[in-house]
């Protein structure tokens, strides 16, 4: 009895899931027989299975709405709003009974009677609904496709998948320590081979077990249209729901992780984005506004993007609300750029709504959920448009399992970090930056910003051990987006890492976030940056990064940008620069690979013609150096005679002389250096790439025309075509080619092979005005001939 | 009642626990210290794939880290989920206790109040008996104070 309880169960609240959505789109589209019949079936098992099992509130409400679905499928009854959320919060009391039912807590004592008599009221006299079981409408079609298309499914309990995946684990564990014992012996080849085998069968079997918990995107989705639907209501607004990309997986864990700031981004969207009807119609924008839910996978992560046609965020309020509130000065929201101000939406306690509504605005704002989302290590990124609407993105990791980290050691002991939290890394031996202490806070400046700087060992309570070498400060940023600098012993690896959750009692601290198990069998703990910050209680006030910007700024103008350069010795001697961000690589090319095509040189590599930047002179000797630069699209070699090393070059020369190749003379170290221009040096390359604008061979079609190969082939040789004498055999020609004959029947010829052909006579007059062809000596009309078929 | 008890000695102490919350016995070989929690918090220790949080029990009673040469034996116990071990001085034994659950008598030392529930005579001598979970609880709570 239990087990079927618990069954009952477990499949009322999965169906109610799934349905809650459905009710939702019935509303909207009453003729859609499907949707009511799975409603209606919902209600029908419910009865039929709580009668078995004893459960006579539940029937008695199931009874009631099966009873109401029944006449509106028979047409007796139509669906009017009254009817739906009736429907609605029967439903609602019935996941509120099965969940009192799961957890053993008496059920409610409510009347139910009034949800019954709610059923009973029919507002609008019934239209007999044309044409029942009319097909889908086609924004929800791809729904009702995937759920056609499903596989089959069994039910499986969680425990048992997770007892699977920690198998599978000790699995691994043990290969790994085989592993480890095979590489200490002599290689026998066949046991190796064997172990190879049972390895990748282990590597399958863990990426199987993984997939296990993975989950429809849909679940994720499953509240929204009914949150939709209620505050849509409330709110008096219409609002037209798209959601897209159900059947995107993504780890269980994060679904449910992800649940709370979606619900809470969608009800800010409807509250504070979509206008009323009155208000959009004022603005001419159609009465409904759209709502639009779509995800994709995107590499390792899940992209969800959430957006709306409606007001979108208005920054100047926020601006004064900001002020308003004492976080920001005039001075600098004057000096704010667009971005930073959509940015404040962030801060804790600022909201655009006008007025604290029963929806939002109750000071739980979008920076809870950016915590939130960056808590799973995910992202959120805003795209603001102003009385056209708002788009959020959210980019989760595809799973929370496995995320790369940075493993460090402090105080003796090591612990992983995940990468993303982590924004630079330096050593205090750095001349880039200088820590100062004051009242034993410890400050850290770099690049003029100053950050709170805190040790490792000091939040953890550990002895900072002596080291030889110097300690390594982390710029991490917490989830408040406020970078701090974190002192730690060493950075010592970057891994992949398997991340579990850690017992409570672990993350009551608010330090840890996670715990992960490395191949050496010890656990390590997983530092949660915001954690670290909230822990040291550090001051959560930015030191007004806009002045520090400014300052900045300000300070670029004073040290010069630098950039990384190359400094070379060109073949005529000088020695110049080039940034290296260009160079792809340095090559060593042999000299009879140079050749010349008209004014440009080139290098013949395998299969192409590369051009060469200053390739026109002589090679003195057998290989040269080649600097291959890339400008995103296409390559070419600078030829050199020597490259000497690279040194930092200020972004700008310093002295500018736009001239040829160069664009002005920096002195690095001293030493005056002619700074090679890039723009220059792409822009005298050849238009298209070398070889394709080549001219095609002139082929000379009378292979025994002593004429046509004694004085016609030099005159062409000499003018930079290859002359091919005879039509070849065998091989087809080339369409660029052009085949150059006396006789008419090698012009037909030609025509047969498809290239241009040009006719020559003896006679210096045509023969008649069909007549096409040129006379032989008429030589600026034969290139021209020649020239307008390459 | 007749279900089966561990008989145990925790922080001196002994205690009996119900057999059905406790999933195995182990020796502790290898535990990796979690700097910045209470004492309570021994570590973490790997048994096979699965991580343990170690609870040093003695600590949590009477505020007295136990050393870590005497550190050994450790129930393991899965609670909300999690794996955890409770370090324990040594296990005597696995068996019924006939007379079951008997209601608290004396003047119990008040460290003990919080996770004392009842007591279980065995082998002629009274037993504490306690819950892991208890444990547990009122780490965190005393925790978060």
């Amino acid at each position: 009895m239990d087990e079927l309880l618990q069954e009952f169960i477990s499949e009322t609240q999965e169906s109610l899931e799934a349905l809650a959505g459905e009710v939702v789109a019935w509303e909207a589209d009453p003729s859609d027989r499907e949707r009511l019949d799975a409603i209606f079936r919902f209600f029908h098992t419910v009865k039929g299975s709580c009668g078995f099992l004893h459960l006579p509130r539940f029937e008695r409400l199931s009874h009631a709405a099966e009873d109401v679905l029944s006449d509106i499928r028979s047409g007796e009854r139509c669906p009017d709003a009254a009817t739906v959320n009736a429907v609605l919060s029967i439903m609602d009391r019935i996941a509120q009974l099965t969940h009192a039912v799961a957890v053993g807590t008496p059920l409610a004592q409510e009347d139910d009677e009034h949800l019954v008599a709610a059923l009973a009221v029919q507002e609008v006299e019934c239209v007999p609904l044309d044409v029942p079981g009319q097909p889908d409408a086609p924004a929800t079609a791809h729904r009702q496709r995937s759920a056609q298309a499903a596989p089959r499914t069994i039910r499986l309990p969680l425990a048992l998948i997770d007892q699977l995946m920690n198998g599978v684990s000790d699995m691994v564990l043990a290969r790994n320590e085989l592993a480890r014992q095979l590489r200490d012996r002599a290689g026998d080849p066949a046991l190796e081979g064997a172990f190879e085998r049972l390895s990748n069968c282990v590597a399958d079997m863990r990426d199987a077990i993984s997939r296990t918990r993975m989950q429809r995107i849909d679940r994720l989705f499953a509240a929204i249209p009914r949150t939709v639907r209620d505050l849509g209501r409330e709110l008096g607004k219409q609002i037209a729901l798209t959601l897209e990309g159900g059947d995107v997986e993504m780890d269980r864990e994060m679904v449910e992780m992800a649940v709370d700031p979606l619900i809470h981004i969608v009800r800010n969207s409807i509250d504070h984005g979509i206008e009323t009807p009155e208000r959009r119609r004022a603005l001419g924008k159609p009465e409904t506004g759209q709502l639009r839910l779509e995800a994709r996978q995107s590499g390792n992560q899940i992209v969800i993007e959430i957006s709306d046609d409606g007001a979108g965020i208005d920054t100047a309020r926020l601006v004064e609300k900001a002020i308003a509130a004492g976080c920001l000065t005039p001075q600098a929201a004057a000096r704010m750029s667009e971005a930073e101000r959509i940015d404040l939406i962030f801060q804790p306690g600022l909201s655009t709504a006008h007025a604290v509504t029963a929806v939002s605005g109750r000071g739980v704002g979008m920076d809870v959920v950016r915590a939130n989302i960056e808590r799973i290590g995910g992202a959120i990124g805003l795209d603001n448009r102003p009385g056209r609407g708002l788009r959020i993105t959210l980019r989760l990791p595809l799973t929370l399992t496995i995320i790369p980290g940075l493993v460090l050691r402090a105080g003796g002991l090591h612990f992983a970090i995940p990468r993303a939290a982590v924004v630079e890394i330096l050593h205090d031996n750095n001349e880039m930056f200088r820590i100062g202490a004051v009242g034993g806070a410890k400050i850290v400046t770099i690049r003029n910003v100053r950050h709170s700087m805190i040790d490792l060992e000091d939040v953890l309570g550990l002895d900072i051990p002596a080291q030889s070498g110097p300690r390594t400060i982390m710029v991490v940023r917490s989830a408040s987006g406020l970078p701090f600098a974190l002192g730690v012993s060493a950075v010592e690896n970057h891994e992949e890492l398997v991340i579990r959750p850690a017992s409570p009692i672990v993350t009551a601290s608010g330090i840890y976030a996670g715990m992960t198990l490395p191949d050496n069998g010890k656990p390590m703990l997983l530092l949660d940056a915001a954690g670290l910050a909230r822990n040291a209680s550090l001051p959560e006030i930015a030191e007004n990064p806009i002045e520090a910007k400014a300052e900045d700024k300000a300070d670029a103008k004073n040290d010069v940008e630098m950039i990384a350069a190359l400094r070379f010795e060109e073949l005529s001697g000088e020695r110049r620069l080039l940034q290296l961000s260009l160079i792809e690589r340095v090559e060593e090319l042999e000299t009879h690979l140079f050749g010349q095509s008209g004014d440009h040189a080139f290098v013949r590599l395998s299969d192409r013609l590369v051009p060469v930047i200053n390739g026109r002179h002589g090679f003195a000797r057998e290989a040269v150096s080649a600097l291959r630069l890339r400008d995103g699209v296409r390559d070419a070699y600078y030829a050199v005679a020597v490259v000497l090393d690279i040194v930092q070059m200020p972004i700008v020369p310093d002295m500018i002389t736009m001239q040829g190749n160069l664009s002005g003379v920096s002195v690095v170290d001293g030493e005056h250096l002619e700074v090679v221009n890039p723009f220059a040096l792409f822009a005298s390359l050849p238009e298209e790439p070398l070889g394709h604008s080549r001219p095609g061979r002139c082929v000379l079609a009378d292979a025994q025309d002593g004429w046509a190969r004694e004085i016609l082939a030099p005159l062409l040789r000499h003018a930079g075509h290859d002359v091919l004498i005879g039509l070849p055999d065998g091989e087809a020609l080339d369409p660029r080619d052009i085949v150059l004959c006396t006789t008419s029947d090698a012009m037909q010829a030609a025509d047969i092979l498809g290239c241009r052909a040009v006719q020559l006579r003896a006679a210096q007059q045509p023969s008649g005005p069909q007549d096409a062809s040129i006379y032989r000596y008429d030589q600026p009309a034969l290139m021209a001939a020649i020239a307008g078929a390459g | 009642m007749k279900q089966l008890h561990l008989f145990a000695t925790l922080a001196g102490t002994r205690v009996a626990i119900a057999a059905e919350e406790v999933e195995a016995v182990v020796r502790l070989i290898d535990i990796s210290p979690v700097p910045g929690l209470g004492g309570h918090v021994a570590g973490l220790s790997a048994l096979r794939s699965r991580v343990l949080t170690v609870i040093d029990v003695a600590a949590l009673i009477y505020g007295a880290p136990t050393p870590a040469d005497k550190r050994g034996l450790a129930i393991i116990a899965a609670i909300g989920g999690h794996s955890y071990a409770l370090m324990v001085d040594e296990v005597s034994d696995i068996c019924r206790a006939p007379g079951g659950a008997l209601p608290l008598r004396g003047q119990l030392d008040p460290v003990w109040k919080p996770y004392a529930r009842a007591l279980v005579e065995h082998a002629e001598l009274p037993w504490l008996l306690v819950s892991p979970s208890a444990f547990l609880e009122s780490g965190i709570v005393g925790q978060a104070a």
